[in-house]
């Protein structure tokens, strides 16, 4: 096993390989590999290598990584049962 | 240096892609300009399904038909594996008896245009569905309906536009277009860059309206808001992707619509489609809201009820995002396409409110025959852009259809 077979996402089980080909492509904001490779699709939500990505493609381009935006969030916060509105009272 | 293209498309969606890789089949140097990323409109915040069982028996169904074809073909050339085509088949779930005897009409429709698709009872539903809710008294079942992952099939046509030497920008949001003496276009985008072409193709999905302005072209497309539900990777819950009844009727037979629906004016409708990686997609909504991107808690809330209300398992399923796209809905329920007879050399593929992702090849092989001038035969006049005409009062705008056939 090299460095590159390393998973970035752990969730989808996607490599440093693919993060790297994908930014190759042009792929160059952490939402774009995400839509290129699923990196930050899974169960964490790229609360775990969302911000590894924007690092890894800060050194790959050089784009300053404070001007990379950390990806979309939306809800839910945490993963939830979907029986969660049960019971619950229209407002 | 300004660069010179024989087509430039405005929209880098599944339907600019699909327009630019037709287009570039032909011979034609292409440009896309893309306001946003890859995926970032509707393309990437829909599901992902070719389904046929809910189209009108009409020039809707006959080209989802073609264009599922055209998907097939894609597929032997590609690898399956590069589009994550999955054929599962569909079932319309079915609550009541005034939903079967309306379904049962429908679907002997499309069974003469050529869908296969039968109406199944509670028993042969319940063994391909077993987890359904016992409410369901029958359902339909086409073994046809069809998906891909629409981010697969992007990336697909893109590297593919690239090799054929056509070129990608995104992040070029459209400024201005203008149309020189001699005939060609010049192309301005916010970045203050510029491009010639002989063509335009309108690509801009629910943000349509926006470039025809710039030409001085009504587009009546407006965007219709869809929130859908991901659920974490889980096993297979049933035979196929399952739909309800109750959204196709409210489309078939509006007169009928119920007041106790749970919609609250959301657009409610079910759909529960299963992709290559095991999470569920679960949709949806169709609201009129604008531009605005954000989920709902209501939306939310009534997407994962009616879910768990109809698959009672689901409960115990986590979901683990939401999504929201704008459906490129047109005023008359079929989508647009043809060049606009009063700017030549301006044409427009849009309007595909949810059914862009199923269309897409179709759409973009009709538009480069017509870019290129060949005549196929067939008539689109249904599909004009001419085919609207606008009625303005003081306070509203109205369109209607001209000339329209049925």
């Amino acid at each position: 096993m090299t460095d590159k077979d390393v998973f970035i996402c752990r969730c989808e089980e996607i490599t440093l390989a693919e993060i790297e080909q994908a930014i190759d492509e042009g792929f160059v904001t952490v939402n774009d590999v995400k839509r290129r490779t699923r990196a930050g699709m899974g169960l964490c939500q790229g609360r775990t290598c969302g911000k590894q990505i924007a690092r890894i493609i800060a050194q790959k381009t050089g784009i300053p990584l404070e001007s990379l935006l950390p990806g979309t969030t939306r809800s839910p916060v945490r993963t939830e049962k979907m029986e969660i509105f049960k019971g619950e009272q229209d407002v | 240096m300004t660069e010179h293209f024989d087509v430039i498309i405005i929209g880098g969606g599944i339907v600019g892609l699909s327009s630019a890789y037709y287009l570039g089949l032909k011979g034609k140097k292409i440009l896309i300009l893309e306001a946003g990323g890859f995926g970032h409109g509707s393309s990437g915040s829909c599901d992902d399904m070719i389904l046929l069982q809910s189209k009108k028996p009409g020039i809707n169904l006959r080209l989802s038909l073609e264009s599922l074809e055209l998907y097939r073909q894609l597929v032997n050339d590609w690898g399956v594996e590069e589009l994550e085509f999955l054929n599962l088949g569909g079932m319309i779930l079915i609550q009541n008896q005034q939903e079967l005897s309306i379904m049962e009409d429908f679907v002997q429709q499309q069974q003469k245009i050529g869908l296969d698709v039968t109406i199944v009872d509670k028993n042969e539903m319940k063994s391909l569905q077993p987890y359904v809710s016992d409410r369901f008294i029958a359902s339909t079942y086409s073994n046809m309906d069809s998906q891909v992952n629409p981010f697969s099939v992007m990336r697909g046509f893109l590297t593919r536009i690239k090799k054929m030497g056509g070129e990608v920008r995104f992040y070029s949001p459209v400024k201005s277009l203008q149309k020189k003496a001699s005939g060609s276009w010049i192309v301005k985008t916010s970045k203050d860059d510029e491009y010639y072409s002989d063509v335009i193709v309108n690509t801009a999905g629910a943000w349509a309206g926006e470039i025809g302005k710039m030409v001085g072209e009504e587009i009546p497309v407006s965007p219709k808001k869809g929130q859908l539900v991901i659920t974490e990777k889980v096993p297979s819950l049933g035979k196929t992707n399952l739909w309800s009844a109750s959204y196709m009727v409210t489309k078939l037979r509006p007169d009928l619509a119920k007041d106790n629906s749970p919609d609250n004016g959301i657009g409610l409708g079910f759909s529960f489609t299963r992709t290559t990686d095991g999470n569920y997609l679960i949709g949806s909504t169709r609201e009129k809201a604008g531009f605005a991107k954000q989920n709902s808690y209501e939306a939310l809330r009534a997407v994962v009820s009616q879910a768990v209300d109809f698959l009672p398992v689901l409960n115990e399923v986590h979901f683990i995002r939401t999504i929201a796209g704008f459906r490129p809905a047109s005023v008359d329920g079929k989508f647009i396409l043809g060049e606009h007879k009063s700017v030549p050399g301006f044409f427009t593929a849009a309007g595909h409110e949810g059914d862009g992702i199923a269309m897409a090849p179709v759409t973009g092989k009709i538009l480069s025959e017509m870019v290129a001038g060949e005549n196929n035969k067939q008539d689109y006049s249904e599909l004009s852009p001419d085919r609207f005409k606008l009625q303005s009062t003081d306070n509203e705008r109205v369109f209607n259809v001209v000339g329209s056939k049925r």
